[in-house]
This record gives structure tokens, sequence and C-alpha cells, in this order.
């Protein structure tokens, strides 16, 4: 309702101030640690993604890497195609390749690589979806449809040498030039950039849940049967929001794809499908907010504490995720929301609640 | 002109006829009481004509389109509104999200992107205060009480504002105050609303059928008014045994 608008409202303007303020002044405007943070950044946006499929909808969905690789790799095409000149792509000369394949093509053309890797991961999404929600499958059903698409497109990818590079992926890219902008990836205005596309990508998500759409994706993921028979077609709303949910993630992989500098087939790997999931699950699944910032702060402990536990750091995610699922399921969020409460509680007077048989109008009644 | 037309409906479930060549119509404003022993097919009857259930023969006309075969939420769509048995309101969904969703008259995606998830409106406020939640807006439907939550599918009922609405045992665990309470509002609805009730209160029946249907093992036995169905034979025989 209202409040819950202004405390998100609120939520991300402390965020916007965190991250486009407080970040690059904490790091005192170096562009080789804003880098790192450019990286957080991205994943932010994956996991956001995720909250609005599976918090919101109550989608797991466990195929969100297969999109995010897509958007990657249609940024590192493009990035490849510019750093090759007039010749092909290295690696294609490494497997015999000797023109150009035809969807490598249209690569050259940086809006079109643009609306690809937001578009052909929204439309593999969305044909999933279609299939899978006409026949109304759902809960861990998805799950496993997801995740064995995840294990087929990382197999197709990896196989497919001679377009994807394979198990190298694509390196060695060009710097991407927008508009006559030729981005330095460890500049301030890089991570601005990056900053500014979360920020974008959690103001769309913050309209769409407080929409009566997402009212409907709520009520679909407490009660799929009942909303039907309100009218609701429920496939049809579910469909729409893994599309916008497998875009996002493309959006987010074509930042990724940038900040590293390479695209490679561990970005569609069933482990980092499911890291995505914990930290959509340490944030909080039922806002996308808080899905953001718990993949940043996942992957800033992740990046402190790996230095010191090489091999142990995955144990410690493991235990973080058991604790978030046993102790606090509604992660992060989920602990503020029942602070709030709490605090909202005391000082109101505990009013007796309405009988069943009191008179329904006092008006009609006399 | 009836509303409703039912034309020698069937289901079968693994070899068990659940209903069985059922007939009937169903006037514009009128209430029609579901009676019979358990098993009868009365639920079915209902799960049938809103699409819970797909029939494996007959014919369902509502308002002269023919709608046997669509799905249940395009059955919704053309204004029919289903209540079930156990209380199904969205426990994590507010009062006043509870209401917006059940105010689904567009319930397309794009009228749904471009709208905020609660409009405060007359209409809301009037429903809120018909059932006495408007201090409970905010308050998600899991915290309310037994009779409360009972009072808030009502509302989403009316809410809804279906043209026909099914109800499978609206009264189940009433107190008979609540039961008479309950009765005054379905009189009150059918000035703008069909409904078909299934009940075993026969108080409740006596008090707002319009018309009976009784049905035993799949089909009709009997039909008539209350009186009528009281002194009819059949009736006596397929409830007593004799």
């Amino acid at each position: 309702m209202n409040t819950k608008l202004s405390y998100d409202i609120i939520g991300l303007t402390l965020f916007a101030g965190v991250i486009l303020f407080g970040v690059p002044a904490l790091f005192s405007y170096d562009g080789f640690e804003l880098n790192t943070f450019s990286r957080y950044l991205s994943l932010a946006i994956v996991s956001m993604a995720l909250a609005l499929s599976w918090g919101t909808t109550g989608l797991l969905n466990l195929g969100q890497a297969a999109t995010f690789g897509m958007g990657s790799y249609a940024m590192a095409m493009h990035l490849k195609l510019k750093a090759s000149g007039d010749g092909l792509p290295d690696f294609m000369g490494w497997n015999n390749v000797e023109t150009l394949p035809l969807i490598w093509g249209p690569f050259q053309s940086l809006t079109f690589t643009l609306l690809a890797g937001l578009l052909i991961p929204a439309a593999v999404g969305g044909l999933i979806a279609i299939f899978m929600f006409r026949a109304r499958i759902a809960g861990v059903f998805v799950a496993i449809i997801t995740l064995a698409f995840l294990v087929a497109f990382q197999l197709l990818v990896i196989e497919q040498q001679g377009l994807t590079g394979g198990q190298n992926g694509l390196t060695g890219l060009a710097q991407l030039v927008l508009f006559g902008w030729k981005i330095d990836i460890y500049s301030v205005s890089f991570y601005y950039m990056v900053g500014g596309c979360l920020m974008a990508a959690l103001i769309f998500g913050l309209y769409l849940t407080h929409s009566k759409f997402g009212l409907v994706l709520r009520a679909i993921r407490e009660d799929a049967e009942r909303t039907r028979y309100f009218g609701y077609n429920v496939a049809n709303y579910q469909t729409v929001i893994f599309c916008i949910s497998a875009g996002l993630a493309g959006w987010a992989g074509m930042l990724y794809a940038l900040v590293l500098e390479f695209a490679s087939p561990t970005y569609m790997s069933v482990s980092f499908s499911l890291a995505i999931v914990i930290w959509c699950a340490v944030g909080g699944r039922e806002s996308v907010l808080a899905a953001a910032v718990g993949a940043i702060l996942v992957n800033l402990a992740e990046g402190r504490l790996s230095d010191v536990f090489v091999e142990g750091w995955h144990m410690i995610l493991g235990v973080m995720f058991l604790v978030v699922v046993m102790f606090m399921p509604r992660g992060i969020y989920g602990l503020l929301v029942d602070a709030g409460r709490a605090l909202r509680r005391k000082p109101a007077s505990t009013k007796e609640a309405l009988p069943f048989d009191t008179p329904l109008n006092p008006k009609q009644e006399s | 002109m009836s509303q409703l037309q039912v034309r020698d409906l069937q289901v079968t479930f693994g070899g068990l006829r659940a209903v069985d060549g059922m007939d009937f119509d169903v006037a514009q404003g009128e209430i029609l009481c579901l009676l019979g022993p358990n098993g009868a097919g009365k639920s079915t009857t209902l799960d049938l004509i809103c699409g819970k259930t797909q029939p494996t023969g007959g014919s369902i006309r509502f308002q002269d389109t023919e709608i046997s075969r669509m799905l249940e939420f395009q059955r919704a769509r053309l204004g029919i509104g289903r209540k079930f048995q156990v209380p199904s309101v969205y426990k994590e969904l507010t009062v006043a999200e509870n209401l917006s969703v059940a105010r689904s008259m567009k319930p397309g995606i794009w009228h749904a992107l471009t709208h905020p998830a609660i409009r405060r409106s007359s209409k809301m406020q009037d429903i809120l205060d018909l059932v006495g939640l408007q201090d409970k807006m905010g308050e998600p439907a899991g915290n309310l009480s037994h009779g409360e939550t009972q009072w808030l599918e009502i509302a989403m009922l009316i809410a809804q504002d279906s043209r026909l609405i099914l109800m499978d045992e609206p009264t189940a665990g009433m107190t008979i105050q609540e039961t008479e309470r309950t009765a005054r509002i379905f009189r009150s609805l059918s000035a703008n609303h069909t409904l078909i009730v299934v009940e075993h209160d026969m108080s409740f029946v006596r008090t707002v059928a319009d018309r009976i249907i009784v049905m035993n093992q799949g089909s009709k036995l009997a039909e008539g008014t209350i009186q009528e169905i009281e002194a009819n034979e059949a009736v006596k025989t397929a409830y007593l045994g004799h």
C-alpha cells in the first residue's frame, strides 16, 4: 500500500545514495577499485531479476544464468568482431571456420547487439515459459525444467566451438564505443554507467511490484487456481514476468561481459545459477531492492573472504545459505520487516477483533 | 429467458458417473439450491459450470454462449464467480489487496501494468463498510479471525461482481446468527446476481431458495419449491432409504 511504497522509495533513495556517492567516495574515486564494484552492481541486476520471478511470482527459475549468459555472449560477439577488424575472430581460424557464420553478421551493429542482448534472452525465456505455463506446470517442476534447459544450453555453447569459442569462451575483446565514447572499464564514468543501469532496473522493478500487475503476480504466487477464477489469465502473467526477468538478466550479462572483458561458458554454469538464487535469498526474494543488496553483500564478502579462504569459501557460502533457509527464510529483508512491525506494534492498542455476528452496517440495521 | 442452461451434462471419473445427464435452467436473479446426499454430484456440478472440471458430455450455455469447453478464467470473464468450500482468501495479501485482486472487470495484463495495485474508490469503501473491515484495510488477511475471513470472502465476491455466483456450502461452520446474516446478504445479492448454492443447512435453504434441485447419484431426483420438495416421496426415500 502507500506506506509500503514510501518505504520502498526511502530504501531506494538510501541505496542510490550509497551506490552513487558513498562507494565512489569510499574508494576515493579510484577506477580500479570501482571496477570490482561495477561487477557487483551488474550481478545485482540479475539477482533483482530473479526476485521478480521467484520472490514475487513464486517461480524458481534455476536457468537464470542461461539468459544472463546469452546477454554476455551478445556483447562479447560485438566486441570480438570490433577487435578482429576486417578479419575473422581468431578462434574461428583455429576451428577451421573460413567464413563468418551467419548469426555473427548482425552483431557488427551496436544497436542490434544492445537489442539482441535484451530481446533474445527475453524471447527464449518467454518461449520456455509459454510451454511450461500453458501446461500449468508449477512448483518444483519449474525449477527442474529451467535447470535442465540451463545444462543443455551450456553444453550446446561448449560444443559449438567454431561459433562460440567453446570452453575458452570469447576473449581478447575490443573496448566498447558507445555514441563515440570509448568506454574505459577502469574509469569512474563506467562505474556510473553500470550504477545507472542498476538504478533504472530497480525503478522498473519497483514500478512493476507496485502496479496491479505485481499484485496479481503475488496473488498467483499464493494461489494460482483461485486467481484464475477471478478471470486472470495466469499463464500469460507468468509468461510476461518470465520474459521481463530474462530480459533483465540478459542486460546484466552484457554489463558483466564488459566488466570482465570476456564471455565464458562458466557464466551459464549450474553453480553460477545457484549462486544467483543464494544472493536473492540472502537479501530477501520478496523485494527487488533487497535482492540487489543481497547480491552486492554476498559478492563483497566473497571478494574479501576468498582471499583468505581460497577453497573454503564455497563452504562459507553454503553455510550462509543454510542459515538463511533455516532461520531467516525471507532474508535480510524479512528481518527488517519483522523488526519494523515489532516496533510499531508496541504503541498501538490491542483492538478486539470484530466478531462475525456484529451488525453488518449500522445504518442498514437500524 | 434463462441465464444458464444445462443440458444432459455428464462427467465420468474412472468409470464412476459423478454427474449423469443433468438438465436444468437458472433464471436471471434466481437463487437455486442444490441438495442431496454425500456423493450426489452437487459440488461436481458447480465444478463443471465454473470450469474446474471438464465435462465428458452435454452442454452448458451461459447467456447464450456455449461455455463447456472454455478455460476457467474465460468463464470468469463472462461473469461466473465461484466460492469454494474452504475459505480461500490470499493470506499474505492485505485486505485491501485481496479486494483489489477480486475487482477484476479488466483482467488483462496491459491494464494491470498501467494501474496501481490499489485504487481507493467509493465502491471499495462501500464494500468494506458493508462487511465491517474498514479498519483492517492494511492488515494481512492471514491475521484476520475466522469470522472476518468469511466476511472478506463475501466482500471479494461482491467486488468481483459476477452475474452468476456459485457457492459451495457457504454456511459450513457458521453459528445460527452468522447463517441468518449470510442468508440476508444472499437475498440482497440476488437483486443483481444469480446464485447457485450447494447447502446442507435446511433452515438456510428455506430462507434463501427460490427453487431447489435434489440430486442423487449424479442425476436430478426432484425439482421445485421448498414445499414441493418436502412433500416429495422420492426425496424421502433417497434420504431415509425407505
